[in-house]
């Protein structure tokens, strides 16, 4: 076992202990006299003591020979010259008997959580991370299915069952810290290659686009459908540090990304497959058209390929938010408010998604041209990676049929074009306006209208990893400021707080909060260096600056971070946001204190406490939705 | 307390020859035994010191000593009786014993 202490401290320790000291006074005597803040390097001494002594502790007094001394001359051929690095750079420390109790603990504080709470939390942070259930499943053998459920619906799962999970997810934690963490360095130990303990196989994971490449590849499509190969460099760039940055990972640190790092020839295949999709939607189109009748004129085919590319949903949608915009959005509220767990996941989608079009001049079109498509009957499957994706979505039902009903409730707060009775969940909300069909055709529970489906396309494939929190919906709604108004009024905190207090309510209609918490696990030096994202965090400034001293005392264990006023501040953040954000998604540069404000939030634990989870997974969430809306600005 | 005595000369006798065995010498003009002593590293060194050290302090009788490097001067001598006493016999004989374990 090799410890990180410097020789002299070898020595001086075994010197103690020579002196008649036992292990278990030392010990004692370390972690009740902890002055001056020592109690990690006490834990380290007592790390490498225990490496040191475990055995010949007894031998030890009586030691005339070389025994100790062997020892000693391994350490010093080892590790001679090296400094001291702390835990977490240190692969071996996680084999160290205080790493695994300090572990255990971990898992222990969380089981004693509410789990639907630390369900949310181990979800947002796959989402995060873009790591697949199979992984998880593979490396704690649970039922897959069960997982999902746990996961999505919090359906309840055993305690043991639950603590495989929570081990899984500090033990990735800390994998994935350490990923990065030598991300720059070449990958240095086993473990975390490739995202993924060994697995059976050997395979790394397969690769999955994150909503923040997405976000920006579906702009550069619309600037261009074929990017050079430069361009797609660039692009792959732009991505990797957007997924980066999600992950609240210093962006010259992409190499972590792993099995989810963006190349040149993903964004080529990307493109491809979206100029396929395309045509192929083209082609839907002109079958509707001469088909059935559509509801609106026929010169609007042209249009609908390049609007309906970035997703068209929102696009509708949003021209529905305007057209609407006098209708009350009490509606909105109550709506809302009904379901809150629902309106969470459709402000998230719709926010990033209206970020994506620019311009929506031919929102008739659109409208129009999603009818068509809804009205068609027939057409076949295209043979498309999103479609695919979506039809796979389209088999759960509560989750697709929730996140279409509910993207559609929340961009469309006058819209309530759903047909009476086709969900119950969606019955109190939605009062048919005889608006686009498209919005009956995604009402529907049944997963059978192909075409609305591909209307939806490419948005509800990227939606579907999108589950931001309720907080993104303001700020990019700009021509809805009503709607802003209502949506604030309705408060993701509180919504989410209403699901805290009843979690097991949600068990139909579910909340997805997302909460990318930085976990405690991440090393400081994985922090963001990169100030020009950061200038995008305006709102987080001045309230959070209230944090960064509370914070620095506890950087350095990474955990417990207070943030007990977090929900006050995380309003008003909003409120910052929204005014930020009305005029367009313009982000004025802050100072470097906001830097130092995720350094907070990126080392503060991830197993905090009921009161502080949902405040600081909040500010975390809008840190990341802020640099979304810079990135996608850029 | 009881020894602090000076050291008669058949004490020194019976017990000196066993420490200017292994290396301890008489100090000239006054009464103390004196040895350098070598180690590896700083490391070692100081180890080696820390350990004295302890000793000292449970004994409550401590070495006058010096130090550079990994090269370590004690003398040893009794203040209270103003010589030799069976205190710095046994202190340096628990030297030499933690000498060898660390040479």
């Amino acid at each position: 076992m090799v410890s990180k202490l410097t020789h002299l401290q070898v020595e001086l320790l075994e010197a103690l202990l020579e002196s008649g000291l036992t292990k278990e006074t030392l010990i004692k005597a370390l972690s009740e006299a902890e002055p001056y803040g020592l109690q990690s390097e006490s834990q380290r001494a007592i790390n490498a003591l225990q490496a040191e002594k475990g055995e010949p502790c007894p031998d030890i007094p009586n030691l005339p020979n070389g025994m100790g001394e062997s020892r000693l001359s391994e350490d010093e051929t080892s590790d001679d010259g090296e400094e001291f690095t702390p835990p977490i750079m240190k692969e071996l420390e996680n084999l160290s008997p205080e790493e695994a109790a300090h572990q255990k603990a971990v898992v222990e504080r969380l089981l004693q959580e509410d789990p639907w709470r630390v369900a949310k939390m181990v979800k947002s942070y796959l989402q995060q991370h873009n790591i697949p259930q199979r992984e998880v499943v593979d490396t704690t053998g649970l039922n897959q299915s069960h997982l999902s459920q746990h996961l999505n619906k919090g359906t309840p799962m055993k305690t043991q069952k639950r603590a495989a999970l929570y081990t899984w997810y500090v033990r990735k934690q800390r994998e994935v810290a350490q990923q990065f963490t030598h991300a720059g360095q070449g990958i240095l130990t086993d473990e975390p290659m490739g995202d993924d303990l060994p697995t059976k196989k050997g395979r790394r994971n397969r690769f999955k686009w994150g909503p923040a490449s997405q976000q920006i590849l579906f702009q550069a499509y619309e600037r261009q459908k074929n990017p050079s190969k430069e361009e797609r460099e660039a692009l792959v760039e732009e991505c990797n540090r957007a997924e980066c940055i999600q992950r609240g990972v210093s962006p010259s640190q992409a190499q972590g990304l792993g099995s989810n790092l963006v190349t040149e020839v993903r964004v080529y295949n990307w493109f491809a497959n979206r100029r396929k999709e395309e045509a192929f939607r083209h082609k839907l189109a002109m079958d509707t058209f001469s088909g059935p009748q559509p509801t609106s004129a026929p010169p609007l085919t042209p249009h609908n390929p390049s609007s309906l590319q970035p997703p068209p949903a929102l696009s509708p949608s949003k021209v529905h938010g305007v057209r609407y915009n006098q209708q009350p959005t009490s509606e909105a509220e109550s709506s809302s408010s009904n379901h809150p767990g629902n309106s969470s996941m459709v402000t998230t989608q719709t926010i990033l998604h209206q970020v994506s079009p620019p311009g929506l001049e031919p929102s008739q079109n659109l409208l129009s041209t999603d009818t068509k498509l809804v009205s068609a009957a027939g057409g076949t499957l295209p043979p498309v990676s999103t479609l695919t994706a979506l039809h796979s979505l389209e088999q759960s039902p509560h989750a697709l049929s929730q996140q279409t009903q509910n993207l559609i409730m929340a961009s469309l707060p006058g819209v309530m074009a759903i047909g009476a009775g086709e969900s119950p969940s969606l019955a109190p909300a939605f009062t048919n306006t005889g608006a686009s069909t498209l919005v009956i055709g995604l009402a529907s529970t049944q997963p059978q209208s192909v075409p609305v489906i591909n209307s939806m396309g490419s948005s509800l494939t990227t939606l579907q990893p999108v589950q931001f929190s309720q907080q993104l919906h303001p700020s990019y709604q700009q021509p809805l400021m009503q709607q802003v108004q209502s949506h604030i009024n309705q408060s993701p905190f509180m919504a989410t707080m209403a699901q805290i207090q009843n979690p097991h309510a949600l068990y139909g209609p579910k909340s997805e909060v997302t909460q990318y918490t930085h976990t405690g696990l991440l090393p400081q030096t994985m922090v963001i260096t990169d100030t020009a994202n950061l200038s995008a965090l305006t709102n987080l400034t001045p309230t959070k600056q209230a944090f960064t001293p509370d914070s620095e005392t506890h950087t350095e264990s990474g955990m417990h971070t207070p943030v007990s006023q977090a929900p006050t501040i995380h309003l008003q953040n909003q409120d910052t946001t929204i005014q930020h954000l009305q005029p367009g998604p313009r982000l004025t540069s802050s100072p470097a204190v906001s830097s130092s404000s995720l350094v907070l939030y990126q080392s503060s634990d991830s197993t905090n406490s009921h009161s502080q989870l949902l405040p600081s997974t909040h500010n975390v969430i809008e840190t990341f939705i802020s640099t979304q809306m810079a990135s996608s600005t850029q | 307390a009881g020894k602090a005595h000076r050291l008669s000369t058949e004490e020194r006798e019976q017990l000196l020859p066993n420490l200017r065995a292994v290396g301890w010498n008489e100090v000239e003009g006054r009464d103390a035994i004196f040895k350098e002593f070598h180690f590896k590293d700083f490391n070692r060194a100081f180890g080696f010191m820390t350990r004295v050290a302890l000793q000292a302090e449970k004994l409550d009788h401590h070495p006058e000593w010096f130090n550079v490097y990994n090269k370590v001067h004690i003398t040893l001598s009794t203040h209270d009786c103003g010589g030799l006493s069976e205190q710095d016999i046994n202190l340096a004989s628990f030297i030499e014993q933690v000498a060898a374990s660390l040479s």
